[in-house]
């Protein structure tokens, strides 16, 4: 209880911190913050020849929207994704990465992490902005949808925080972490379905049938994935213009509430050795 | 009959002295273990006071755990015995510009390490115009902090952690920054905080410096205690035991 105190107590250097990363990083860029959108769209632009050029697969329809673009079907998971994977990136290496800062001065490590968070956020706060319009440019009708798009998104944020801040402390004691994550990561967006529909793995489980004679199916497996009912949500809500499965939207806050608990509560118990761990 | 500004009970500290460490998962698990290790005791039940608005040197030749024990106050370190208590608010300051960012200037950087060390933003509102006149880099405030010479790097950080004006001010040897007048200014806020009857602790190893703005001390050795007192008694009494050596 008194450590929540007092790292309520520092939210202003939380907001400080945040403002370093989001300043800091395109510091002396001509383009600034449109960097931000460079990734995304690469990804974008990649995905879409391939699936839509190469492949020839027709982009799925959102319902009841009527829209039909593959690339935007893409960005509406991609862009959720990509937050995801960079604040579980970089809140992973934070508190390696600020052994100097951490060694000499004493506040609550745990804005360190958390900072990144926020700064992350910013970014991707401006990606979705950016895909609202195009949504909207192309029909689909995002604005009364925004206050639960925002919501959800915090609770992706809350997701992300807690994985963030239990591989922060994972990786000061093996430093292996960082350097698995990248591969973990990497293996974890294709079993997420952001380039392909949910459907595809649907139909080759209703094929299998259940799973060496058990009745758990591949479909049930896939699902325990967390970030599947995340992007779920986030294409029923900006894609198909309706409300998000209940099932989808009660596990996310369920998993977001879980990670949440267990990196804090880590972090609280190994914040005092960290200094010499380092 | 003053009141203590800080109480160091019973502290120990214990590091571990690795033969083996095994940091990567391939070495724990093939291993079977993280780590194989003696403990070494760098602190043995330390125990003293420091009194409300004095000067407190911690003495002691290199490797005798008098570093260990300034970053045990600054709560850097936990002691695994015994418990520091303060009696008001605890500010350290054990190495200068710290957390600084290089693109950011340094006006950006006063508000970012001035709220590392602890102070709000109106605290730091309040305080700006002192913290760069004490600095004397205010031509250069609105420039990234990597461009500046060694020496303003090190005043514009001392100025922000010195203005954090806690009551008990925890300063490893970072006395030794600046030029002579710079320095000059250093000791100028120092005796300053000390008619405020604010409590300084000071590590440091150059004796002159500690007989002139101490009145208390502790001379560690060997992470034992070994004297504690007026400061010219503990001064004596570990040049003493080093002319005995020699």
């Amino acid at each position: 209880m008194q450590y929540l105190r007092e790292v309520l107590s520092a939210k202003e250097l939380l907001a400080n911190l945040t403002l370093r990363e989001v300043k800091g990083k395109y510091k002396r860029t001509i383009f600034g913050q449109l960097w931000s959108l460079a990734n995304p769209l690469a990804q974008m632009l990649i995905y879409t020849f391939i699936f839509s050029v190469i492949f020839t697969q027709t982009a799925p329809t959102g319902s009841p929207s009527g829209l039909k673009s593959y690339a935007l079907f893409l960005l509406c998971a991609l862009l959720p994704w990509l937050f995801f994977a960079g604040v579980v990136n970089a809140g992973t290496s934070s508190l390696v990465s600020n052994t100097g800062l951490i060694q000499k001065v004493y506040f609550p490590r745990i804005v360190l992490p958390l900072s990144q968070v926020g700064a992350v956020g910013f970014n991707w706060l401006f990606e979705m902005a950016v895909l609202a319009i195009a949504l909207s440019l192309f029909g689909n009708f995002v604005l009364p949808w925004i206050p639960m798009v925002l919501l959800v998104m915090i609770i992706l944020a809350v997701f992300a925080a807690g994985v963030g801040l239990l591989l922060s402390v994972a990786n000061v004691y093996f430093r292996d972490t960082e350097h698995l994550l990248s591969i973990v990561l990497q293996i974890w967006m294709y079993l997420t379905p952001i380039i392909y529909k949910v459907e595809f793995v649907q139909n080759k489980s209703d094929q299998l049938g259940g799973l060496l004679g058990t009745p758990v199916t591949l479909i049930d497996l896939y699902r325990l994935n967390p970030m599947e009912h995340f992007v779920e949500v986030f294409r029923a809500l900006l894609y198909d213009n309706r409300f998000p499965d209940w099932g989808d939207l009660i596990t996310c806050v369920v998993w977001a509430v879980v990670a949440f608990v267990a990196g804090f509560v880590l972090f609280a118990r190994k914040e005092k050795g960290l200094a010499e761990a380092l | 009959m003053t009141t203590a500004a800080v109480r160091v009970n019973d502290v120990s500290k214990k590091f571990r002295l690795y033969h083996e460490r095994n940091q990567t998962l391939k070495s724990a698990i093939m291993r079977g273990r993280t780590s194989v290790h003696d403990d070494f005791w760098a602190l043995n039940d330390i125990d003293f006071e420091v009194p409300q608005g004095s000067t407190f040197g911690l003495i002691g030749s290199n490797g005798s755990g008098k570093s260990t024990l300034l970053k045990c106050l600054a709560k850097i370190y936990w002691p695994d015995k015994g418990t520091i208590t303060y009696n008001g608010k605890m500010a350290a300051l054990l190495e200068v510009g710290s957390g600084f960012h290089h693109e950011l200037s340094g006006r950006e950087n006063i508000y970012l390490n001035g709220s590392i060390l602890g102070m709000s933003k109106k605290e730091i509102d309040r305080k700006y115009d002192e913290i760069v006149a004490f600095s004397g880099v205010e031509q250069f405030i609105d420039q990234p902090v990597k461009n500046y010479s060694s020496g303003m790097y090190v005043r514009l950080g001392f100025s922000i952690a010195i203005h954090v004006e806690p009551d008990i001010l925890v300063v490893d040897e970072v006395l030794a920054v600046g030029d002579a007048e710079f320095q000059e200014k250093c000791f100028g806020k120092f005796r300053e905080f000390k008619r405020d009857g604010r409590t300084v602790i000071l590590v440091s190893h150059a004796m002159p410096t500690v007989t002139a703005m101490c009145d208390q001390a502790a001379w560690i050795n060997k992470g034992k205690l070994m004297t504690v007192g007026p400061v010219l008694d503990a001064v004596a009494a570990y040049t003493g035991s080093l002319d005995l050596e020699s």
